[in-house]
């Protein structure tokens, strides 16, 4: 099949290049001429395991094309996705502005039928303005010519995007016409070899069903977490707690793990835009509102715990970080846990050296050159004089470590554990000062 | 074979009694109430459960499972005694224990040989060390004992089979002996079990039936935005479910939680966060939300008939928490029935089994033999306990028996467009603009 995908941020990239392998000829649209140069030359702006040799695969053998020319892009594809961003406005609600222009310019260039498919993450309705949006379009050029609107919501994970889109749980398709519907069951035929994966729905559930997905995994570790700081006071054991509940296969033991808080491009948006979206039709969004705060809070425990243990003396410290990215495989620090902590550290007069493995640069580019912060590509020498080690991020390097060298590097051996991959006996047995997450310390 | 005592004979006494009879042990249930116990010995049980009178009869005959109102006889011969009393809530949340303290001084007084106390009542964390402590002081000289905790995880409807074959059995104690030999008592039931200290097996009860609640809120908040956004609330949560890391359960968007144990234990567990200096943002959500569910149906009716109630005849098909069971604790029929008799309606209502236990509360409600009976020249029927005998309703013959075919459905078990086409005025709960369907 034919197919243009507007946006090579990260959905759209991962969606070209597992479209353009299984064999259609993907046509990927940017206005940013540089990224697009870059792509070109195989040069991938996102870190995705297993996308780099995807893309350089189908790119050379000609099914995935990257092009500025939206014209251009409009006459290729029966199939119109719309993967462009939506930052969201100031107050939580999603920034519509690049996806209706991607409509418009759709509505500007279309000589014969197409489907125009909102693969961004968009509140409901946005289908219908698309809709809206292409329709004025013709009609400032005086055509009518036949379009569907669809739906068709991505979920994929930041560092396991390949595998979700070729093994989905679930392709969503929320489309109201039978055409459209039979081109998008033909779309995702090849991942659905082991059943029937796609779920037919009306456009605003499906929409709706994104948000949803998003704030019901939010609003399971909000949950734990304010378990966790529950725990912590009553003399519990928060990982006991989360094996005993998980046990139950109305809970499940997937995303319960207390920790520092979600961060990332998606969580943090889409509970504050599904919020955003409540409010403007008058409704009080109580459990969204009180997840959205337990995270905020949460990202503030690590600082907490910190500066209790220094008794408040954090001027002239210095904190070594393992982990910056807002989650393991991935160099995406937006809203990231690390940040909060790192800010009020400096904030109270500490230096803070850091390692990730992934997202130094990322780290790099958002805080600049400061005095205060030094970022290692070894995670031993971001140890060296520091008062204290603090994990934010579970990459699995961290999960086994020489807890010898550390205590030995370390200036006094501490280790405050945001996300409760070490075991407090082991650590001391070694002799370390362990605080962790709604554990007895 | 073990000698088991089981202190109250409540729902979670009374099936764990009567289980642990049938697992081949030798189990007294005590209670104090002398009637009850009466009852007991003729066989007629205090609570409906479906499978659970035939297995006291069963266990009674078989000479394995007695009653009795003396502790002294009860624990003459007890290798483990189980405290199952209940804990109701205070005003403010907090749970109630005064009855687990009766318990354990009654045990103090009567205990003359070693032995292990398994508490199975929902109590805040730190009430099993609040146990030991009571025993210890009362008698300084008690012989050895230790408190072991082993929360139930029974659902009512269906307790029976969840004591049978659980999803996990904790333990939890200071003592591992301890909790050892309770873990040997329920190896029969081959599951999991998982032996952690006193504190977090506590803990861990309370945050399985919150969690369970915050998804219940959870999907009835997004039921709403759906109602306001035109969105069908049973696809969303069919696609969210289909996710593995959320999973089907619990996904059913309707009029919100009751009975005796969700409404309780989210109550204590934010109390304890609060005791302890910590906000509990996320409870009172929680809880926020699932008091404003009760109200939606009466909106609806409301709206359905011209915008108001005065002097209407309102059905109500269901009255206990939830199907299965006759338990009206908490239940929102309770909080439907009356909003209706207040804005001036008369309300009628059917059961399958919960009438007997819901006229005490519900002193105006006028119980009827059947749905169709209900539906006998009421202006709206309100469907608020999703009963099996509900689905498949003649609904056609209930529409012609009506005075005027409006029907809401709080638990969205009918299909909009069927129902529609029979000629009701329906509503539900999250199905499109204000409930009323999406065309699809």
């Amino acid at each position: 099949m034919k197919i243009t995908i507007f946006g090579s941020g990260y959905v759209g990239l991962v969606t070209g290049a597992c479209l353009a392998q299984v064999g259609n000829h993907v046509v990927c649209v940017d206005i940013d001429e540089d990224k697009v140069a870059r792509l070109r030359q195989g040069e991938v702006p996102i870190h995705e395991p297993g996308l780099d040799a995807i893309i350089a695969e189908t790119a050379a053998n000609g099914r995935l094309v990257f092009t500025t020319d939206a014209a251009a892009g409009v006459a290729h594809g029966q199939l119109q996705m719309i993967a462009v961003g939506t930052p969201p406005d100031e107050d939580g609600s999603a920034d519509l502005s690049h996806v209706l222009a991607v409509a418009r310019t759709i509505g500007q260039h279309i000589t014969d039928y197409r489907v125009i498919i909102t693969k961004s993450t968009v509140p409901v309705g946005t289908a219908d303005r698309v809709r809206d949006a292409v329709a004025e379009s013709l009609a400032e050029r005086g055509v009518t010519i036949d379009y569907d609107i669809a739906s068709n919501p991505e979920f994929l994970k930041e560092g396991a995007a390949v595998g979700d889109f070729t093994k989905p749980d679930r392709i969503i398709v929320g489309c109201d016409s039978d055409r459209a519907e039979t081109l998008l069951r033909e779309l995702y035929m090849p991942f659905n070899r082991n059943r029937d994966r796609v779920l037919v729905m009306d456009i605003r559930s499906a929409e709706l069903s994104k948000y949803a997905a998003n704030a019901m995994l939010a609003t399971k570790i909000s949950f734990m977490n304010e378990i966790a700081t529950l725990a912590e006071r009553v003399g519990a054991d928060i990982e006991q707690v989360r094996i005993g509940i998980g046990a139950d296969p109305r809970i499940g033991f997937h995303f319960i793990y207390p920790g520092i808080g979600y961060g990332g491009s998606c969580f943090p948006k889409d509970v504050r835009a599904l919020a955003s979206t409540a409010r403007a039709v008058g409704l009080q969004p109580a459990l969204l509102d009180a997840v959205e705060q337990r995270n905020f809070a949460q990202k503030h425990v690590l600082f907490d715990k910190l500066n209790q243990h220094f008794e408040g003396q954090m001027a002239g410290r210095t904190i070594a970080l393992w982990g910056l990215a807002f989650k393991p495989d991935t160099d995406d620090m937006r809203e990231a846990p690390s940040r909060v902590l790192m800010e009020a550290l400096w904030t109270a007069g500490a230096r803070v050296q850091a390692h990730d493995p992934v997202a130094n640069a990322e780290c790099r580019r958002i805080y600049g050159e400061r005095a205060d912060l030094q970022l290692s590509d070894d995670p031993y020498t971001a140890l060296d004089g520091a008062d204290a080690l603090v994990v934010c991020t579970e990459w699995r390097e961290f999960r086994s470590p020489d807890f010898a060298d550390i205590s030995r590097r370390l200036r006094a051996p501490v280790i405050f554990d945001g996300r409760n991959i070490y075991d407090p006996q082991r650590l001391t047995e070694e002799g370390i000062r362990y605080y962790c997450i709604g554990r007895q310390q | 074979m073990k000698n088991i005592t089981v202190v109250g004979v409540g729902y979670v006494g009374l099936v764990s009694g009567a289980c642990f009879a049938d697992l081949g042990n030798h189990v007294v249930c005590l209670d104090i109430d002398k009637k009850r116990v009466e009852n007991l010995k003729q066989g007629i049980l205090p609570i409906y459960e479906p499978g659970l009178e035939e297995l006291v009869e069963r266990n009674v005959k078989a000479g394995r499972l007695e009653f009795t109102t003396s502790y002294a006889d009860a624990l003459k011969t007890a290798e483990f005694v189980f405290i199952a009393v209940g804990t109701p809530s205070d005003v403010d949340g907090q749970a109630d224990l005064r009855y687990v303290r009766m318990a354990a001084e009654s045990i103090a007084d009567a205990m003359d040989h070693s032995m292990i106390i398994v508490n199975k009542s929902t109590v805040p964390v730190g009430t099993g060390d609040w146990v030991a402590d009571i025993i210890r002081n009362r008698r300084p000289d008690a012989p050895d004992f230790s408190v072991v905790s082993c929360p139930e995880f029974l659902r009512e409807g269906a307790a029976i089979s969840d004591f049978m074959n659980p999803d996990r059995n904790v333990l939890g104690s200071t003592d591992p002996d301890a909790a050892e030999k309770v873990a040997q008592l329920h190896l029969p039931l081959r599951s999991t079990i998982m032996i952690t200290d006193l504190r977090t097996a506590e803990m861990i009860k309370y945050a399985s039936n919150a969690f369970l609640a915050t998804k219940i809120s959870f999907i009835n908040e997004i039921s709403n935005i759906c109602e306001a956004l035109g969105a069908d609330v049973s696809e969303v949560a069919y696609g969210m479910g289909l996710d593995r890391r959320i999973g089907p359960h619990f996904l059913n968007a309707g009029l919100g939680w009751g009975g005796s144990c969700f409404p309780k234990d989210v109550k204590a567990l934010a109390f304890m966060a609060e005791t302890e200096g910590r906000h509990p943002h996320l409870l009172h959500a929680v809880m926020d939300i699932n008091a404003d569910q009760r109200k939606a149906p009466i909106r609806k009716v409301k709206e359905l008939l011209g915008g108001t109630l005065q002097g209407k005849k309102i059905g109500l098909l269901g009255l206990a928490f939830k199907p299965n069971t006759d338990d009206m604790r908490d239940a929102p029929s309770i909080d439907i029935a009356r909003s209706l008799l207040r804005e001036g309606a008369s309300v009628r209502a059917y059961d399958p089994v919960a009438m007997d236990v819901a006229r005490d509360s519900l002193p105006e409600v006028t119980m009827m033999k059947n749905a169709y009976d209900v539906a006998q020249n009421a202006d709206a029927l309100i469907l608020v306990t999703e009963w099996n005998e509900f689905k498949n309703l003649d609904l056609q013959r209930v529409r012609d028996l009506m005075a005027e075919a409006v029907l809401v459905d709080g638990r969205n078990i009918y299909d909009p467009a069927q129902v529609r086409a029979i000629g009701f005025k329906y509503l539900a709960m999250g199905r499109g603009y204000n409930g009323e369907g999406v065309e699809s």
